[in-house]
């Protein structure tokens, strides 16, 4: 009788244990959910996640806010994310290059491991942009020949991860560039539109040139060719053994619960399929909308480090060691 | 080239009702704004900047301009009427319209100084229309090489414009270029005085500084007036016959009104100046110029309308450079551009091209702005005088309170909020040991610029100054900022020699 008690005590406990957790599993999200955008308001980034929070809001039944923490080139939202304990409730979208290549250009506080990768959702269409009527046309090939033989050839860099690649094809080619920094898209394009640099690192301004022609594509940093530009071949196809593609990615703390984890992918997964976002993702800041679950996100970006790593090493460490 | 019929589209456009709505919203705000003591116009335009986030682009920036526009002539208000100007720029209009107003015309100086502004603003945009754009055209032109001679230009014009004691100026100016260079180095991005800080990695944020240094500063020292002196005099609008403007009077001041326009839009074509310097300028030129120069700062009405006339027509002026070169001519030409990318709009050299609809649309917005500003003022007197009767104790701790919720709003968090503060102690004592905070702020606005530029041209020139023989743009500015340091330093070593002449004599 005691025993049959206890029994009947311990079995409804672990039943009562296991409704409770199923409950709390089903109800994510029971309050509101803040999206975190790694860059100031007005941005692509932005953009794109003020399209992404009302999409998400309908698919999870909760209010997502917005919330911009810029600083350190989206970094400074992934620190702060690092240390977030409400188990999902608080994300970031951002771009995968702050957290593949920043943490091994800068100092952070943060690494890969550090989070989880809820899902890829967006392609970026980087790109390596010349401008019209240059000696070496718009060629890849031709503007390599073209620098070997006019030392001082001008390159204008944007960040850290597109100066190491630069700097890895010069050694790799024999070329001596002039390297000029320059900030953002806004910065680049008057220096190639007027022809006083000959070619450039572009994010994704060039999408924007694809009817002028006059910002035309020499090679696609992308891991497949462009969609405005399928004529420029890719860094692999032009013989550089370099992942760098760019993925825009959801990011939670390391342990936020499975369940959590899954029922944010099932929104976005739906998200990727909504009218609203397609739209603001490849008609306003022209970049693929995709899809690539948890796991498949999470090895791209390992790869990602390895490669960089390995590139770091053969450049003899970080370009502003030198 | 963006065509007739698209001109007159964008006109079409802007007397949409929807559009007046909100460009009168935007004066209307701005009004109230300007006339409330210690308020100005970049903290109204960078706190309305995240309101504008879920406005079409046209309408966010027709609804800022609307309120640009509108602070400065409100701040005239609270200038005339209590002596203390809403806008520091108005603190030249102070000098006269308080005078006359206390002799019983409040009204008739209220009117002057609306009028004066209206003409100023109406005529500094056409004038804006009429010059940005043959300007966009060529200012592909405007390579590394020109962009950094003129940011060098630039900083030493305003170092010796911004009056006041030299070594101040240079002092403030040097404050500004330091925080100007903090963050990671553009070239090879080593951290620069960030001490570990991730936020500071891309400089220090620009709006927790702008708020601090004018906005929370500037509550402190009210405060501190407030402290002495708590019994600030209302005038009433009072019903003298003599209180109304008559058309002979109006006529009497049109000429400094055109003068003191052209002085305006002058100093607002050029980085950085600001209406301040603009207003001072005015009124010290139609002061010098006057038969009866005695009469001033005893309520010449001269007086109101040099400095309001001066003060409104660096405003649009201030948009020329923006438009033309991306360079942003005043404080509040910065916080626009901020707008601007909110709604994915380059602000420079590329917008005649790829968004000409926008910029005439804006043009034409701007001129609506600038009549519907009147019709406001006119009707408005009486209703907006009352504003400037609520308590200062009860202003400031509204203003502090706004301030940091536009810190809080833009996402800073708690690094923005400190970062205020710190901002706000240097501002107050920038402001109460009289250093130039135009100087400092133009600096340091300037400095990433002129850094990105000037290193870019010594890279891709690989180090040859003869690259500025094959450059004759950039070569003039060089030469005329050597011109302009040989006379900066002349005329401060005979004030010097004039100086020491007259102790020897003492």
């Amino acid at each position: 009788m005691k025993m049959k008690l206890l029994g009947t005590a311990v079995l409804s406990a672990a039943m009562a244990v296991g409704v409770a957790g199923q409950v709390q599993a089903d109800d994510f999200p029971t309050k509101p959910l803040t999206l975190v955008v790694g860059w100031g308001a007005g941005g692509s980034t932005d953009i794109q996640a003020r399209v992404l929070a009302n999409v998400l809001e309908e698919e999870l039944g909760q209010p997502v806010n917005v919330v911009n923490q810029p600083g350190a080139g989206g970094g400074v939202a992934l620190a702060r994310l690092a240390n977030s304990t409400d188990e999902g409730y608080t994300f970031v979208f951002g771009t995968s290059m702050t957290i593949t290549f920043g943490p091994l250009s800068t100092e952070t506080t943060y690494g890969l491991d550090d989070f989880r990768y809820v899902a890829g959702v967006t392609l970026g269409q980087s790109a390596i942009v010349t401008g019209e009527d240059r000696p070496f046309g718009d060629s890849w090939e031709d503007l390599v020949a073209y620098a070997q033989e006019n030392p001082g050839t001008s390159y204008a860099n944007q960040t850290a991860l597109d100066r190491m690649i630069i700097e890895y094809i010069a050694q790799r080619e024999g070329l001596d560039l002039r390297i000029v920094p320059t900030s953002g898209g806004a910065g680049m394009a008057p220096l190639i539109l007027s022809g006083d640099v000959d070619f450039a690192y572009s994010g994704g301004t060039h999408s924007g040139y694809a009817e002028t022609g006059e910002m035309p594509v020499l090679l696609s940093l992308a891991e497949d060719r462009l969609v405005a530009y399928p004529d420029a071949p890719t860094l692999q196809e032009a013989g550089y053994d370099i992942n760098a593609a760019e993925i825009r990615v959801a990011m939670v703390p390391k342990d936020t619960p499975d369940a959590h984890v899954e029922r944010l992918a099932e929104a976005l997964k739906a998200a990727t399929q909504d009218e609203r976002f397609i739209e603001v993702t490849e008609e306003r800041i022209l970049m693929p909308v995709t899809w690539m679950p948890e796991e498949e996100v999470t090895q791209t970006l390992r790869d990602q480090v390895e490669g960089y790593k390995a590139l770091l090493e053969e450049l003899g460490g970080l370009p502003e060691d030198e | 080239m963006i065509g007739f019929d698209a001109i007159l589209n964008s006109f079409a456009a802007a007397l949409h009702y929807e559009s007046i709505a909100i460009i009168l919203g935007g004066v209307l705000l701005g009004y109230i704004v300007g006339v409330i003591p210690g308020l100005n116009r970049a903290v109204a335009i960078a706190i309305a900047i995240p309101l504008t986030f879920y406005m079409s682009a046209y309408a966010a920036i027709a609804f800022l301009i609307g309120l640009s526009k509108g602070t400065a002539a409100g701040s005239a208000v609270s200038a005339i009427l209590l002596n203390t100007p809403g806008e520091p720029s108005s603190a030249a209009t102070c000098l006269d319209g308080y005078p006359m107003a206390s002799s019983g015309k409040p009204r008739k100086a209220l009117k002057v100084g609306l009028l004066a502004s209206v003409i100023g603003d109406l005529l500094a945009t056409l004038l804006l229309i009429a010059v940005a754009i043959p300007f966009a055209s060529v200012a592909l032109k405007f390579g590394p090489y020109e962009l950094a001679a003129i940011l060098i230009f630039a900083l030493v014009f305003i170092a010796g414009m911004a009056g006041g004691s030299f070594l101040k100026g240079l002092a403030a100016g040097g404050m500004g270029v330091i925080l100007g260079t903090v963050g990671l180095d553009p070239e090879t991005g080593a951290m620069r005085l960030t001490f570990g800080f991730a936020e500071l990695m891309e400089g220090v944020p620009i709006l927790p500084l702008v708020i601090g240094t004018l906005a929370l500063a500037e509550m402190f020292v009210q405060l501190d007036e407030y402290r002495r002196n708590k019994d600030a005099s209302v005038i009433k609008l009072g019903k003298n016959a003599d209180d109304d403007l008559s058309y002979q009077e109006f006529k009497g001041t049109l000429p400094t009104i055109f003068k003191s326009t052209g002085v305006g839009a002058f100093v607002g074509a050029l980085p950085g100046l600001g209406p301040s310097v603009g207003a001072f300028m005015a009124y010290g030129l139609a002061k010098r110029s006057a038969k009866d120069p005695d009469s001033f700062g005893k309520g010449n009405p001269n007086g109101i309308a040099a400095a309001e006339a001066s003060d409104n027509a660096v405003i649009p002026a201030s948009y020329i450079p923006l438009f033309g070169l991306g360079i942003p001519g005043s404080v509040s030409a910065a916080l626009l551009v901020g707008a601007f990318m909110i709604h994915g709009i380059q602000v420079g050299p590329l917008m005649l091209r790829d968004h000409p609809e926008m910029l005439f649309t804006l043009f034409s917005g701007m001129i609506v702005a600038s009549l519907l500003m009147l019709a406001v003022g006119w009707y408005g007197l009486r209703i907006f005088a009352r504003v400037t009767s609520v308590p200062p104790h009860i202003v400031i701790s509204v203003v502090i309170f706004l301030c940091l919720a536009g810190i809080q709003v833009q996402g800073y968090g708690t690094f923005g909020l400190v970062t205020v503060f710190v901002f706000a102690i240097f501002g107050y004592f920038l402001k109460k040991f009289d250093y130039s905070f135009v100087t400092f702020l133009v600096a340091f606005i300037v400095t990433p610029m002129l850094e990105m530029n000037l290193r870019q041209s010594v890279i891709l020139s690989g180090g040859e100054f003869s690259i500025l023989l094959e450059r004759p743009i950039a070569l003039a500015f060089v030469v005329f900022t050597v011109l302009m340091v040989l006379h900066l330093g002349w005329t401060s070593y005979r004030r010097w020699m004039q100086a020491r002449h007259k102790a020897k004599q003492v």
